[in-house]
């Protein structure tokens, strides 16, 4: 409930019922001359421009809170497995349904030229991509190809279009269809898709570093080992010898022009991730060593001296 | 595990697109600093303007016209470079210079410069991004193809420009003397003021130039006002 407002005798101010909007406001007095009809043009042209950006910004927030969530469930991930544990796998999925459906809506709007006129309001695929090149890993302990990661987010764009309009095509079918939707059809086979820029694949890589870590860290302190694949071998690759590679991965290449700035503080923090692995494996093999295969932190103890009895 | 973290194979791939988009970029950079010498030296030239009296205008004008020529030359290589890679990933390098060199054909124009057959210049005419368009000889707002334009923002932006430009000149018009062309040039900016506030702007770079248009009416209406005060309008202007 809103208050009302009064003059200055204390009377309450009347009001002419709700405000009206858009229609009945009276237009601010706009002063015509010969170039008014031009800056009405350009306006519509900007506005549009405007628009389509807005959409984009808050499809890509979406993005950006899924793909996170999805790297949230995986840090709960305890080991490196051909699959995740089910539920984990449950949850991603039903996020990445979400996502397929918002990058269905966001491709057609980033076609052509408009790929990177809007790149700043698609900063979601760098996050997508850190989340996915994440999920890989914890199943293969390798990283994804830019070639590999574009087809699956291609696929992704792709099931969010066919998913609402499968009943719309069945209805369609039954219906007699104009010659003009004829072409529909082979057309939503090529429905417009996102592409990841290698930008986006690279910033996506350097955040992925980041959760590495992260699930070293977690895992090494539960299991007292580095993760690493479960093969046959006697000494399976680690993470530690994965985030070395990953390490000089990113040294080696040579520096993207354009935004320097960006590219130097992701490789500082990539650094500073693949020394603290480096120091958990270290930690793994020299105090880890004195522990007895299999030996786990006896959790119960603590809690009983918290507990009387 | 027999497969490594990392495909050589990736490496490379990444490794070569980074090397091609440095070359593209070193690219762009020569032929940029050819258009920044072109349009340094035009502006140059137009600096001349706020001591030129109406009658030695077009020589004047020729001689900007010249520079503007060879903008328009640089601009094509530009354009025939630009347009084989997306647009807007390098056009944050060329646009504050594209911008400016069409502020000098808006000028220039303005002035009553960049006549033609068809259209001959007069002062006081405004191109439209079109005709801005059709003098270098590329794309406006392109929308269904990826390639080289200019585009409306840098259209705009290009106008606010000559609008600072043009309040000088309207001080130094009545220093020179000629008071109608300080009641026009008033005129011009009040209009085009005007029409900015058509636009409905979002906070960004255009807001920020589209607000300090005031102090250039500001400016010429003080211009005026000193000399209605004084009598100094000519009367077949004033209406």
């Amino acid at each position: 409930m809103s208050g009302f407002k009064r003059d200055h005798q204390g009377n309450a101010k009347r009001h002419n019922g709700p405000r009206p909007s858009g229609s009945a406001k009276p237009a601010a007095p706009v002063v015509r001359n010969s170039y008014t009809p031009m800056f009405e043009q350009l306006r519509d042209e900007l506005e549009a421009h405007h628009d389509r950006r807005d959409r984009l910004g808050k499809a890509s927030r979406d993005v950006t809170a899924l793909s996170k969530k999805i790297i949230f469930s995986l840090q709960r991930v305890r080991k490196i497995d051909e699959s995740l544990p089910q539920d984990i796998q449950k949850e991603i999925d039903s996020r990445l349904t979400e996502i397929s459906k918002l990058l269905a809506t966001m491709a057609p709007e980033v076609q052509g030229i408009n790929r990177y006129r809007y790149t700043r309001s698609l900063v979601c695929l760098e996050e997508l991509v850190e989340a996915l090149t994440f999920a890989h890993y914890l199943k293969t302990q390798t990283l994804i190809s830019h070639d590999d990661l574009t087809s699956i987010i291609e696929d992704l764009a792709r099931k969010g279009v066919a998913a609402p309009e499968d009943a719309v095509m069945a209805d369609a079918n039954a219906v007699t269809q104009t010659p003009d939707e004829q072409p529909r059809q082979p057309v939503q086979a090529e429905a417009p898709t996102i592409d990841i820029t290698e930008e986006d694949y690279l910033y996506g890589v350097f955040d992925l570093t980041g959760e590495m870590m992260r699930f070293a860290t977690t895992t090494s302190a539960l299991t007292s080992k580095m993760a690493s694949g479960e093969t046959g071998d006697d000494e399976p690759r680690t993470i530690v010898q994965d985030m070395h590679d990953l390490g000089s991965f990113f040294e080696m290449l040579p520096q993207r022009g354009g935004n320097k700035m960006t590219w130097e503080k992701k490789l500082e923090v990539t650094r500073q991730s693949v020394q603290k692995v480096e120091k958990l494996g270290y930690d793994c093999v020299v105090r880890g060593s004195e522990r007895p295969k299999g030996w786990i932190p006896d959790l119960s103890s603590v809690d009983q001296l918290g507990s009387p009895e | 595990m027999a497969t490594p973290m990392i495909d050589p194979a990736l490496f490379d791939q990444l490794k070569a697109k980074i090397e091609q988009d440095t070359t593209i970029r070193k690219e762009l950079d020569q032929i940029l600093d050819e258009l920044n010498q072109h349009v340094s030296y035009t502006q140059g030239v137009f600096s001349r303007i706020h001591s030129t009296p109406r009658s030695k205008y077009p020589p004047f004008l020729a001689q900007v016209e010249e520079g503007i020529k060879k903008e328009i030359e640089t601009i094509g290589k530009l354009s025939a470079f630009a347009s084989q890679y997306p647009y807007y990933k390098y056009n944050y390098k060329w646009t504050r210079m594209v911008q400016d060199a069409i502020s000098t054909v808006l000028l220039c124009a303005w002035l009553g410069g960049m006549g033609s057959d068809s259209k001959p210049g007069e002062v006081g005419r405004l191109l439209t991004i079109e005709e801005v368009g059709a003098i270098f000889q590329v794309p406006v707002n392109l929308k269904d193809s990826d390639g080289f334009h200019v585009t409306i923002e840098e259209y705009l932006l290009s106008l606010i420009n000559i609008i600072d430009d043009l309040s000088r000149l309207a001080m130094n018009s009545v220093t020179l003397g000629d008071t109608a062309m300080a009641v026009q040039i008033s005129s011009f900016i009040k209009d085009l003021h005007a029409g900015f506030q058509v636009l409905n702007l979002k906070n960004d770079i255009l807001r920020k130039r589209v607000d300090s248009i005031k102090y250039a009416v500001k400016k010429v209406e003080d211009v005026v006002y000193d000399l209605s005060l004084r009598n100094l309008i000519p009367t077949t202007a004033a209406e």
